[in-house]
C-alpha cells in the first residue's frame, strides 16, 4: 500500500510541478538580464510568493520519491541505502523551509 | 536484516541499446540535473534575500560562459523531463504501449525537447 500511495503522489506532485517549474526557470532566465530592483518586484508579488513556496515543497517531494526509486535501483547494501533515503528526505524538507523563512521574513 | 539479493536494475552495458531504454534513463538523468537547477533557483532567491551585493555577485556567476552553458543546459533537461514526464503519464492512462507508438513518441519526445529548449531560451532572453 505505501508502494502505491507513493506512485501516485509522483504522479499527482508531476502534474502541480510541470508548470509551476517552468514558470520559475523562465523567470530565472528572464531576469538574468535584470537588475536587483527589477527582481524585487517579482519576489513581493504575494501571488508569486505562493506559486514559489509551492515550487519548493512539491519539488523536493517529487525529488524525495524520485531518489528513493534511484538509490532502490542502485544502492546494493541496505544500511547505506537507508542513510541515502534520510539524507534525501532531511534536504527534502530543509531546503523548502529556508524559503519558507526567506519570503516570509526576509523579503 | 539482510540484504536484499533482488538483482539490482537497469543493466545499461549489457543491454542494446533502444528508443524506449535510451528515453527511460535519460528522463532518470534530465530528473536528477532539474534537481541541481531546482538548486540553483534556491540560491537565485537566497542571494536575492541577502541583498544586492550577493545578488550582482549571482547574477554576474549566471552570466558568465560557464553560467550560460549550464542555464542552456538546465532549459534542456527541464524540457526533456516535463515532456517524456507527460508520455509516462499517457502510458500511466493505458495508452500508447504499441512498440511502434513508444518509439515514434520518443524520437517526437527528443526533437521537440531541442525545440522547445530554443524557443524557451529565445524568449527569456527577449531574442523573439
Amino acid at each position: 500500500m505505501k508502494a502505491t500511495k507513493q506512485w501516485i503522489f509522483h504522479r499527482i506532485s508531476a502534474v502541480i510541478l510541470a508548470p509551476l517549474f517552468a514558470w520559475f526557470y523562465f523567470s530565472l532566465i528572464s531576469f538574468s538580464e535584470k537588475n536587483y530592483q527589477e527582481a524585487t518586484y517579482f519576489f513581493e508579488n504575494p501571488l508569486f510568493k505562493i506559486l514559489i513556496i509551492s515550487l519548493f515543497f512539491i519539488g523536493f517531494f517529487h525529488a524525495k520519491i524520485s531518489l528513493n526509486e534511484i538509490f532502490e535501483d542502485y544502492i546494493h547494501k541496505k544500511k547505506i541505502k537507508d542513510v541515502a533515503n534520510i539524507l534525501a528526505l532531511i534536504f527534502s524538507i530543509v531546503f523548502p523551509v529556508i524559503i519558507l523563512i526567506l519570503l516570509i521574513l526576509k523579503i | 536484516m539482510t540484504d536484499n539479493q533482488n538483482p539490482i536494475s537497469p543493466h545499461l552495458q549489457i543491454y542494446r541499446w533502444h528508443v524506449s531504454s535510451l528515453l527511460s534513463i535519460t528522463h532518470r538523468i534530465a530528473g536528477v540535473i532539474n534537481l541541481l537547477a531546482l538548486i540553483l533557483m534556491f540560491f537565485w532567491l537566497l542571494t536575492f534575500s541577502l541583498g544586492e551585493n550577493y545578488y550582482e555577485l549571482f547574477l554576474l556567476s549566471i552570466n558568465s560562459f560557464l553560467g550560460k552553458f549550464i542555464l542552456i543546459g538546465f532549459t534542456w533537461s527541464m524540457s526533456f523531463h516535463i515532456l517524456s514526464g507527460i508520455r509516462h503519464l499517457v502510458w500511466d492512462l493505458g495508452y500508447g504501449f504499441e512498440i511502434k507508438t513508444a518509439n515514434i513518441s520518443g524520437v517526437l519526445v527528443i526533437l521537440s525537447s531541442l525545440v522547445v529548449t530554443i524557443i524557451f531560451w529565445s524568449l527569456g532572453r527577449g531574442l523573439i
